[in-house]
């Protein structure tokens, strides 16, 4: 007897639905809502004036690019390394497996606020403060940590038996790495892409203090310059926070099926 | 190649292949961290001009601040009640993904919505929801207004609401990977047996997700006690400390007042409150994995 | 192939040098690190583009902060500690001034701008809040004073005394239900305490002592805090304005249902657009006091400095910008197209700011009263302790004797320890 999908799964599903999308609809309802009703209950018309002083007025597009860089920057970083180490931590046989683990989720648990001030110091030091590319490596670092823990367990899941049979055949770990355990992890590698990449996207205080001038900003710090003084645009910044987050719901929703399969696929047992 | 020769090149090799992420960790992350440890260590207050070392004077300081301790139970009760509320939620949305119900697609791509936003732009979203005069929320209550942000009470179940919202989706994900490993065996099993759809899930799903349910424990505790960006928008911390959370406290310390000395002691007793937590799920999956 | 990588990432990064703002082909680049005004790009970039003018050899560049004062702080902190050389002249918050100074990070100015000279043309309010123990260390940019909004309709006229204010509203209240009050800012943070010195101030308090102390648990304090909360407590106040920061109080008041509002001058003009509901319905002025005398605003805005890390050629150039930004001329530009209360009494004399801007020369008697802030060093320090404390009355967490105990005993602490 199969379980009906019954009214209360439909209810269920409309209910969630509701909960996760609700609030992003209202946002995106926002965004076209006329500043001077912004208070009243419901808008008279709709116009797209916030998105036109958000893309126009001020170089928006140009952040959205930034941030497009160093989020991409920050996920091959942490894609390349992390994939590597991984592979080593999840197959090889080496002293210290549990030690770099343990030592990288400790760095991931350490609050970022008390960091700043010693980055901002090596970032000067090493000439990188103030560039894109320098606000990828603390970015990369502190990604490390989660890619590293994804990576591991989806390789532990492939079977061993592959990788032997890969080095029977003459090849070394590392092209045993390359050619045959790579190519079979690529929707942990999606996810993880996908992790990293948001975590880059979104991250502000970083990206605050260390860059300076207005071609390098990043799309959270954009969004928290639209305030002036005291007056705080609510259609602009909800205009502006809908086309920050477009790509990244876009990419989401175009992948979450890799994502869903990668998170999940190292569960599936044979 | 002899198998001794070969391991030796297997462990070299992967030596070289650990090495860049150990070099960027140990670069690049080490330094500030133990920077931050260093300095937990002195009297630095910008200020004051002053930055001598003082040894664990601070840590002895910290033990008898009120302020931290009403810091340590807003973030403990947050933790406690947001996982709590997201495993909950969690559960039966991991089950809805999993079957072949209708709308299933829709549910799984807007799932992630939520997770994909940026925290400082959702939490601006969700601020002006619980805005008291024009908030949508308060206008679908019937009633009085409910002032979210400005009452001792409601302040910090609002925080609460928006971490909830961000990242049960993650949960539910971390969730159905381990409901996507029970067999369909077991199922078929109970069925035969003719066990209800209840008791199938409390006597046979339920057990078998533990070690899952640990994990989205695990990480989602560590995350909701560093709370920072969501509350720091809504409430400041306010009113009157009641939604303060040890990030917000350390924040305070370091960028305001500008007490680099004691902001980094609070920094580093976050991290071991967090390293505690760490250890006593991580036991609890160890446990698990050996019962299994 | 990583190795590789890491290494094309030192090296291009080794190409960038600290010294960005450098020397290039005989100009010195002078970079301004401010908050962005509102408003029409070109005046400012033509008061700009008139100092390269008139110094030839100098090209200005400007960076934007967020306007958030906290975030500001934070920026600042981290780059001014970290011996940041990249920016010359920097904006700094009125109550900043005497913690920069301490720290170092900012230049002393006295020989370009005795204290002497900024009194006799600033008003005495800014001037405090920028000569730390005799030297000047920044110069007034332009600045913001607490002021009281009312309904002109829903009022005959402006209230003296507090009681006067209670009672107007009530009467407005019972005629049009469903209005508030009087609506101001109750939310933990830097507003609340602002709008608490000016009900200190309102009964007869003081900020500092001779020698010193920050007053915090005299009559005066207690009194004001249990007017605050006393508001709320007895429906003047919604209890929603412990939430409220200055947009929300703005938004209430500019929907007209408010009575009463305080808050910053820029309300004025949002409240004159042309969709408000308000428009041509509202009038401002003085707080009121518990004596009837015009009560003083807080005072806010923003001032200029040099950054003290960088060589002393470039400091002497961003003293010459800093004079140029702050010369009568420019107070005036950027209060006719920027809406920004200038700092100097003789600009609000001119007719120009009378025809065109009546409202800012309508501020002056206001503005000449604008109290600061504790003017102390160690304020930013003690702003949490403040800022708690007075949220802790306003919201009804405790009475105002016992959050002032504890707020005076906490302060007492901060700045008694220490050299």
């Amino acid at each position: 007897m199969r379980h009906r999908p019954g009214l209360g799964t439909a209810l269920a599903v409309v209910a969630f639905l509701t909960f996760f999308l609700g609030p992003f609809c209202w946002q995106v309802l926002t965004s076209l809502w006329p500043d001077g009703e912004l208070t009243r209950p419901w808008p008279s018309h709709l116009t797209l004036e916030s998105y036109a002083s958000v893309l126009w007025g001020r170089p928006f597009l140009r952040v959205v690019l930034n941030s497009l860089w160093v989020a991409t920057l920050t996920t091959g970083f942490c894609l390349t390394v992390g994939a590597a180490a991984a592979f080593a931590l999840a197959k090889l046989e080496f002293r210290g497996r549990g030690l770099l683990l343990s030592a990288a989720l400790a760095v991931s648990m350490f609050p970022p606020i008390a960091t700043v001030s010693p980055l901002y110091l090596i970032l000067r030091a090493v000439g990188l403060r103030d560039s894109l590319v320098g606000l990828a490596l603390p970015y990369a670092t502190f990604a490390l940590p989660l890619t590293l823990w994804v990576l591991t367990s989806f390789f532990r899941q492939l079977p061993d038996e592959l990788y032997r049979a890969a080095r029977v055949d003459g090849c070394t770990p590392f092209q045993a790495f390359w050619r045959v355990l790579l190519p079979l992890a690529a929707p942990g590698l999606a996810t993880t892409a996908i992790l990293v990449f948001i975590f880059a996207w979104n991250e502000f205080l970083y990206a605050l203090t260390f860059l300076s001038t207005p071609e390098k900003r990043t799309v959270p710090v954009a969004i928290s310059l639209f305030a002036s003084e005291h007056r705080e645009p609510w259609g602009e910044i909800a205009a502006a926070s809908v086309v920050a987050t477009l790509p990244l719901v876009a990419l989401t929703v175009l992948f979450q099926r890799r994502i869903v399969s990668g998170l999940t696929a190292g569960a599936v047992k044979e | 190649m002899s198998p001794r020769g070969s391991l030796e090149r297997e462990r070299r090799q992967a030596y070289l292949l650990v090495a860049p992420a150990v070099l960027v960790l140990g670069g690049v992350a080490l330094y500030p961290i133990l920077a931050a440890v260093w300095l937990s260590l002195h009297r630095f207050i910008l200020v004051f001009g002053e930055r001598r070392f003082t040894g664990l004077e601070n840590y002895a300081y910290l033990l008898g601040d009120s302020r931290f301790w009403a810091a340590l139970g807003n973030t403990a009760y947050f933790t406690a009640v947001a996982v709590t509320v997201e495993l909950l939620l969690a559960v039966p949305l991991a089950l809805l993904l999993q079957k072949a119900s209708p709308g299933r697609g829709l549910l799984r791509a807007s799932v992630l919505v939520p997770w994909a936003i940026p925290t400082v732009v959702s939490a601006r979203l969700w601020a002006w929801m619980f805005n008291p005069e024009y908030g949508v929320i308060n206008r679908m209550l019937p009633g009085q207004d409910i002032n979210w942000l400005g009452a001792p009470g409601y302040a910090l179940h609002a925080a609460i609401l928006v971490d909830v919202w961000k990242t049960t989706p993650f949960v539910a994900l971390l969730v159905l990977a381990g409901l996507q490993g029970i067999s369909e065996d077991l199922y078929k099993a109970a069925r035969v047996d003719g066990a209800s759809p209840w008791r199938t899930f409390v006597s046979l799903t339920l057990p078998l997700l533990k070690p899952a349910l640990l994990l989205a424990l695990l990480f989602r505790s560590l995350d909701a006690f560093r709370v920072f960006d969501a509350i720091y928008v809504l409430t400041e911390g306010g009113p009157a400390n009641t939604t303060e959370t040890l990030s917000i406290y350390a924040y305070k310390t370091l960028m305001r007042s500008g007490d680099f000395g004691y902001g980094s002691t609070l920094s580093v007793a976050t991290f071991l409150c967090v390293v505690v937590l760490a250890a006593v799920w991580l036991r609890l999956l160890g446990r698990e994995e050996t019962a299994r | 192939m990583f190795a590789l990588g890491l290494a094309v990432l030192v090296g291009v990064g080794g190409c960038r040098r600290e010294e960005a703002a450098g020397e290039a082909a005989g100009r010195t680049r002078l970079v301004f690190k401010y908050q962005p005004l509102w408003g029409p790009p070109e005046p400012f970039r033509e008061l700009l583009a008139r100092f390269e003018r008139e110094n030839p050899g100098v090209e200005l560049v400007t960076e934007a902060l967020p306007n958030a004062s906290d975030l500001a702080h934070q920026f600042f902190l981290t780059s001014l500690e970290g011996g940041a050389r990249d920016f010359d002249v920097l904006v700094v918050d009125v109550v900043w001034v005497p913690e920069f100074a301490r720290a170092g990070w900012i230049a002393d100015l006295s020989g370009d701008f005795p204290p002497e000279r900024l009194r006799e043309d600033f008003f005495p309010g800014p001037v405090e809040a920028v000569v730390v123990e005799g030297r000047t260390y920044a110069v007034p940019w332009y600045l913001d004073v607490g002021l009281l909004y009312y309904r002109t309709d829903l009022v005959p006229r402006a209230p003296r005394t507090y009681a006067e204010l209670e009672r107007f509203a009530r009467e407005a209240m019972a005629r049009t239900p469903g209005l508030q009050g009087y609506v101001w800012q109750g939310r933990q943070y830097e507003g609340l305490s602002c709008n608490v010195y000016e009900a200190l101030w309102g009964h007869g308090g003081r900020a500092l002592s001779d020698d010193g102390r920050v007053l915090l648990d005299d009559a005066p304090a207690r009194e004001a805090l249990a007017y605050l909360r006393g508001l709320v407590e007895r429906g003047v106040s919604p209890a929603t304005v412990t939430a409220f920061s200055e947009e929300e109080s703005r938004r209430v008041f500019q929907e007209g249902r408010a009575v009463f509002m305080r808050n910053w001058p820029y309300a004025w003009s949002e409240a004159q657009k042309p969709d408000s509901p308000i428009r041509g319905k509202v009038g401002i002025a003085p707080l009121p006091t518990v004596s009837g005398e015009p009560g003083s605003g807080a005072l806010g805005g923003w001032q200029l400095a040099v950054n003290a890390h960088v060589s002393p050629a470039r400091r002497k150039l961003a003293a010459r910008l800093i004079a140029h930004l702050t010369s009568p001329e420019a107070n005036r530009v950027l209060a006719l197209s920027y809406a920004r209360n200038p700092p100097r009494p003789a600009v609000y004399e001119d007719p120009r700011l009378r025809e065109v801007a009546p409202f800012i020369a309508s501020l002056l008697p206001m503005v000449e009263r604008a109290k600061p802030r504790p003017v102390t060093p160690y304020y930013n320090l003690i702003s949490d302790v403040l800022q708690s404390e007075f949220s802790a009355a306003v919201a009804g967490l405790r009475t105002p004797e016992a959050a002032l105990k504890r707020a005076q005993r906490q302060v007492d602490h901060l700045m008694g320890e220490g050299p």
